[in-house]
């Protein structure tokens, strides 16, 4: 058999059945577009119901107590800054996305991190299905999403679910694996009842993993959002996308600070909770 | 210093307990049974390592007995065939009556949070968790309510002497007040028999000394069982009223500390007891020889001249009165009659380990 003509009928097939899903899953996908569209929508209008140096205040405060002072003021200041930069609604988009998507990523990953830390048979099923996910480039999800979902935020939350899920899955499952023994043990020798020995024993000994999960998901959330700017995410990524393709590189400088700011202040802050959380734990 | 009636009711009922570890542990098993399998043979022809080879033991209500063996006898393992936290490959553990390996699931629960405590070695107190809360965790995993379990917990953990230390966390505390809040939360749950997996084993001598007396005077106080596990002979003799020595999986010896001491049952053991000092653990009753004995040798030896001491007079005790006598040979009296006569001779053949005259028991 020719070999190219395999690869076309591989092609071919491909196409074939991803126009069969569209057809016979559109209202289905409907309803997925329109449910992920209204999530985002509410989480915009929150981001924006406020004003820009109230969302800064707020930010400024948390920071501060997290992190110290200086963190503080340096959150505020650089809020201010993405404000005067007249990126502030796109930066507003951009956080609803990146909170709407880490959101539906852990609601799934979590769960499943848990189950996969309890079953090491699901563990070892997921683990090529994360490597595969991870390895291809983050571009590739747009192709299907696009197809399916359409032009808009919607394929843009897809896009990013799919790239922020795996880092909680991983780590959640790490975390449930890594019980101590001898508490294990110490569960077991006080007669604990399954769910006692998890919601006790288990779960608070995972935590430091699952809330680097968090952190890590979050980040590759943001890096995700801005590549979909090609699809129409709206937000940040969107300004970069088209500064691009009109050269302008000032504006897209612009755009690419306040990316950096915004995920700056997010990381130090979800990090610190998680410290907190393992500080309590040590 | 067995202070348990021998009648009192059996706790703990081990009888002839195996435990083969491995992916054949059944067939291994069988082979023992029916063409007596060596250790060498299960682990060549089945791949499998014998942990407990026969083990067979009674813990009476109110007494402390202790598990002697270096690391690799089987110890850890025979310990927890007690609250099956292993399952055995072959023989029956009763506790209270029953037998642990038909319980059903909620019964061994049941049966561990209310009838076995248990106090590792590694302390294992939650790093998130108020010392009180942690002495309290038994009865939280029992469902009792807050306050309850917190007055129970703080009632525990003054026992222990942490009364000032309730609401620091584990991290503030030492290695010695750590296993303290250790033997709290065990003892919050108010279970006749304690499991001690080599607690005080990490602690520094001077500490495991005080705890080790502690220990002993809070278990008998409190009336409790203890099945206490150790590779420290001393500690051993320290605190349990009955020792059962252990080696590759088998128990050699059962006895208390004077037993094994002047009748070890192999060289093994023997080995063992060599560095013991003898002064508080032999007893006059060890040492004595009969009053006709005593005559014959020395016809005119009139016990009435003679220094009195009892018959549980230890050997230190009877070095100092002997001292202070200006006859060779001490009275042992016992419900006013003599009972036999602790010569200088029998003195020295206590302390270097050795029976008196053997008639005379």
């Amino acid at each position: 058999m020719d070999l190219s003509a395999f690869v076309s009928a591989f092609d071919a097939a491909v196409e074939a059945s991803l126009q069969w899903i569209g057809d016979h899953g559109q209202r289905f996908f409907d309803g997925v577009r329109a449910a992920l569209e209204a999530a985002y929508g509410a989480a915009h209008w929150l981001a924006l119901a406020l004003p820009a140096a109230a969302v800064a205040l707020i930010l400024a405060a948390l920071g501060w107590r997290a992190l110290g002072p200086r963190f503080g003021l340096l959150t505020g200041a650089a809020l201010l800054a993405c404000a005067a930069m007249d990126l502030w609604p796109q930066t507003m988009s951009t956080l609803a996305l990146v909170a709407t998507a880490t959101l539906l990523a852990l609601v799934v990953a979590i769960p499943l991190g848990v189950a996969a830390g309890f079953m090491p048979k699901l563990d070892r099923w997921l683990e090529p299905v994360l490597d595969l996910v991870q390895t291809l480039p983050p571009y590739i999800y747009l192709l299907p999403a696009i197809a399916l979902l359409g032009y808009g935020p919607a394929t843009a939350l897809m896009a990013t679910f799919i790239v922020a899920a795996p880092p909680a899955i991983r780590l959640t499952s790490l975390g449930i694996r890594m019980t101590p023994k001898e508490f294990i043990e110490l569960g077991e020798a006080s007669g604990m009842t399954g769910w006692q020995m998890f919601a006790k024993i288990r779960l608070p000994f995972a935590l430091p993993s699952i809330m680097a999960g968090v952190n890590q998901s979050l980040m590759m959330a943001f890096g995700m959002v801005v590549i979909a700017g090609i699809v129409g995410s709206g937000g940040l990524g969107e300004t970069i996308y088209k500064a691009i393709r009109t050269l302008d590189v000032a504006k897209s400088i612009d755009a690419a600070i306040a990316i950096v700011i915004l995920t700056i202040v997010l990381d130090r802050l979800t990090q610190s909770a998680s410290a907190a959380g393992e500080g309590r734990a040590r | 210093m067995s202070t348990t009636p021998a009648g009192a009711e059996t706790l703990i009922d081990c009888q002839n307990v195996w435990k083969i570890f491995g992916a054949n542990a059944e067939a291994a098993m069988q082979a023992v049974i029916v063409r007596n399998a060596t250790k060498k043979d299960v682990l060549q022809e089945f791949g499998c390592v014998v942990g407990v080879s026969g083990a067979s033991l009674e813990v009476r209500r109110g007494e402390i007995f202790c598990i002697m063996g270096l690391s690799g006898s089987g110890k850890s393992t025979l310990i927890r065939l007690l609250n099956r936290l292993i399952e055995p490959t072959g023989g029956k553990v009763f506790v209270k009556g029953r037998e642990l390996a038909a319980l059903k699931a909620a019964e061994l629960r049941e049966m561990r949070s209310r009838h076995i405590g248990m106090v590792f070695q590694s302390v294992a107190l939650l790093p998130n968790r108020s010392v009180l809360d942690n002495a309290a965790f038994g009865l939280e995993v029992r469902g009792v309510a807050r306050a309850e379990r917190s007055a129970v917990a703080a009632q525990a953990l003054a026992k222990v002497g942490l009364s000032d230390w309730l609401t620091r966390y584990p991290s503030e505390l030492s290695g010695g007040m750590q296993q303290r809040v250790g033997l709290a939360r065990a003892l919050a749950a108010d279970p006749e028999i304690i499991l001690m997996d080599e607690p005080f084993s990490a602690l520094d001598p001077l500490i495991r000394r005080q705890l080790q007396d502690e220990f002993r005077q809070l278990t008998k106080s409190l009336g409790k069982s203890a099945v206490f596990i150790t590779h420290d002979l001393d500690e051993a003799i320290r605190i349990g009223d009955r020792i059962a020595i252990m080696k590759d999986g088998v128990i050699i010896q059962i006895g208390t500390s004077e037993e094994i001491i002047l009748a070890p049952a192999d060289d093994y053991v023997a080995d063992f007891v060599a560095g013991i000092s003898r002064l508080h653990l032999i007893k006059a009753h060890s040492v004595m020889e009969s009053l006709e004995a005593c005559r014959r040798a020395d016809p005119g030896l009139d016990p009435a001249e003679l220094l009195t001491t009892t018959p549980e007079a230890d050997i230190d005790e009877l070095i100092d009165l002997t001292m202070r006598s200006t006859r060779d040979g001490l009275a042992v009296v016992d419900n006013g009659a003599v009972v036999g006569v602790v010569t200088t001779r029998g003195l020295l053949r206590g302390v270097k380990g050795g029976r008196g005259d053997a008639a005379a028991r």
